[in-house]
């Protein structure tokens, strides 16, 4: 017999707690802003993005605009590009999209079709608008990206001493953040990411992609405490274009990143996180 | 010692569990910082003055390790044999002069509970979370210089945010697994008072604890250009009789290609390296199973709510 209120706290857990906090909406689609803002520098003559940066909006909910739905305020989306906002499906895709958010009203993280409900890696660009922190801490060599959730981190190296990329096509070669190279453009640092696997979603909607994923973010300054984040999907098997969302992330001042153990709350509520690799046969 | 074979054994079931992290697939381009190094010869460096920063404070900067020769304390910190795949070792322990912990009754028997092999599911690492603060000194760690801050980056992901501007630990409500880190500088000495802990990380493998109202002090010294000394003196008055010093195995030593942890090192700097653990970690399963065939609790473990776990096995799967 399952204990549905104990379960229904896990969903909370993993990823549903910060429904009570978030903050409004400042603007959802933020207008693209890139030239007001003349941004600090490192050492090094890159522009600084370094500190402690929130995003404090609804995209992780839905990247797209969405009415209310249990637990979820009514919002805009992110997507600025198709210019409808809305995810550039293919037909079966869409379909697909519908079943995984039907998936994710089951309590049991087992059957849960969210990655995040078993406390699976996110995903970029899903990490970044979490809703918990992140910070930047940048090198010579690389952006090192230290991430509250589940104490995640991913190292975007903005030299070419690591060369080209190994095949994405060899399933070995996949990762769940995808592998990374950095450069800078301006005032912005720009990040590709290939060989995906495609277990990750974007959002609590279901949107989703495959391990064709190609992504492209870049990072903004465009006020002392105000970062613009964009990110450009390009998914052959998902989608019929590329897709652009964009949102600001705000500068958090008052702490720095304390730690959310996912795992750990699964296993103190007694839900042992020792599920078989179902994402390796789904 | 008692047990110790099996003890050890599921020790390297532990180890085992967090190899699951991703491997770079192909061998990095040659000349790049990105060669495994494998088979690269000791580099031969003669040790410089001591890196300054402008303000002129040691430069930490740079990737280190104080493995020595071999994994050596990650199962227990006093002195220890030899045996499947651990090497033997003398105690970290400088304070007292016995090398002994200081543990109070409770503890020692809470300790040696802990090191039992059949227990060794309880390891949070073996969960993918985090180690404790000392635990991470066996092997590499990358110092980076940020916002005024130091941040120390370790293994299975985990960075150290040392805040270098704020006197005053967080509120006493805030617990973390790695605590409150505030550095200072004495002359060549970086130290790091640490407190606000949650009382959940482990040691070593092998049971070694403190509880949530540790006082943690490290000291980073740095010598010259190669080495940096670390001790840690862990104040404990719920668990020790009195505070207590470690060290790493080794002095911790600037790691390049080729150098004695290199490999790990590689996992600072190399964007291959992901560090999925969670995700596809199998072993956790078998360790839970014995856990839970031994002690009669399937589902269920001590101090935690008796439910019944919902995360069905293989036999429920749906098909």
């Amino acid at each position: 017999m399952r204990n549905r209120s104990i379960t229904l706290v896990v969903v909370a857990v993993a990823f549903a707690a910060v429904a009570s906090v978030v903050l409004p909406p400042a603007s959802a689609q933020a207008p693209a802003r890139t030239a007001a803002f003349t941004p600090p520098r490192t050492a090094d003559g890159q522009p600084d993005l370094q500190g402690v940066w929130r995003a404090w909006n609804l995209a992780q909910y839905d990247l797209e605009d969405h009415g209310a739905k249990p637990g979820v305020p009514a919002g805009r989306g992110f997507v600025v590009d198709p210019p409808d906002g809305k995810i550039p499906y293919q037909p079966w895709a869409l379909e697909k999209r519908k079943k995984n958010y039907e998936g994710t009203h089951a309590a049991d993280p087992y059957v849960n079709t969210d990655p995040l409900a078993k406390c699976y890696l996110p995903g970029i660009p899903r990490l970044t608008y979490l809703g918990w922190p992140f910070q930047i801490i940048q090198t010579p060599d690389d952006v090192n990206f230290a991430y509250e959730w589940g104490h995640k981190k991913r190292i975007v190296p903005v030299t070419d001493a690591f060369g080209p990329r190994p095949d994405p096509e060899d399933g070995l070669n996949a990762r769940w953040y995808g592998m990374p190279r950095g450069r800078y453009e301006g005032n912005s640092l720009v990040v590709d990411l290939t060989n995906f696997n495609g277990y990750t979603w974007f959002d609590k909607a279901g949107n989703f992609h495959s391990d064709a994923l190609h992504v492209v973010e870049r990072y903004t300054l465009v006020g002392p405490d105000a970062l613009q984040y964009e990110a450009t999907m390009e998914d052959a098997k998902v989608f019929t274009r590329p897709w652009t969302i964009r949102m600001v992330l705000q500068r958090q001042k008052d702490v720095g990143l304390l730690d959310y153990e996912c795992t750990n709350m699964l296993d103190a509520l007694g839900i042992h996180h020792t599920w078989p690799r179902d994402f390796d046969v789904q | 010692m008692r047990t110790q074979k099996g003890f050890l054994i599921s020790m390297a079931a532990v180890l085992a569990a967090l190899v699951v992290t991703s491997v770079p697939a192909a061998a990095q381009g040659r000349g790049g910082r990105g060669g495994r190094g494998g088979g690269a010869p000791a580099p031969v460096v003669t040790p410089g003055p001591i890196p300054r920063t402008a303000d002129g404070k040691p430069d930490l900067r740079g990737t280190f390790s104080g493995m020595g020769e071999g994994l050596t304390h990650t199962v227990i910190l006093e002195d220890h044999t030899s045996g499947f795949g651990i090497r033997g070792g003398k105690s970290l322990i400088i304070d007292p002069a016995n090398g002994v912990i200081p543990y109070q009754p409770w503890a020692l028997t809470e300790r040696d509970r802990r090191r039992e092999d059949v227990n060794a599911y309880e390891d949070p690492v073996g969960h993918c979370e985090f180690y404790d603060i000392g635990r991470l000194h066996s092997f590499a760690q990358r110092f980076m210089y940020s916002g005024g801050n130091i941040v120390i980056a370790a293994q299975e992901q985990i960075m150290r945010v040392v805040d270098m501007n704020r006197k005053q630990h967080l509120p006493d409500s805030i617990r973390l697994w790695l605590g409150d880190p505030i550095g200072r500088w004495e002359g060549d000495t970086l130290v790091v008072d640490t407190t606000n802990f949650n009382g959940k990380p482990r040691m070593a493998l092998g049971g070694d604890f403190y509880s949530a109202n540790a006082h943690v002090v490290e000291r980073y010294t740095m010598k010259d250009s190669e080495t940096i000394t670390w001790t840690m003196t862990v104040d404990d008055p719920t668990v020790y009789t009195r505070p207590w010093t470690f060290t790493s195995a080794a002095p911790m030593t600037r790691q390049r290609p080729g150098s004695n942890d290199w490999n790990r090192a590689l996992r600072l700097i190399d964007p291959a390296w992901e560090h999925d653990c969670h995700e596809g970690n199998i072993v956790l399963r078998h360790m839970r199973n014995v856990y839970e065939q031994t002690h009669g609790v399937y589902g269920q473990h001590p101090g935690e709510p008796t439910i019944k776990s919902t995360g069905p096995g293989p036999a429920t799967r749906p098909q």
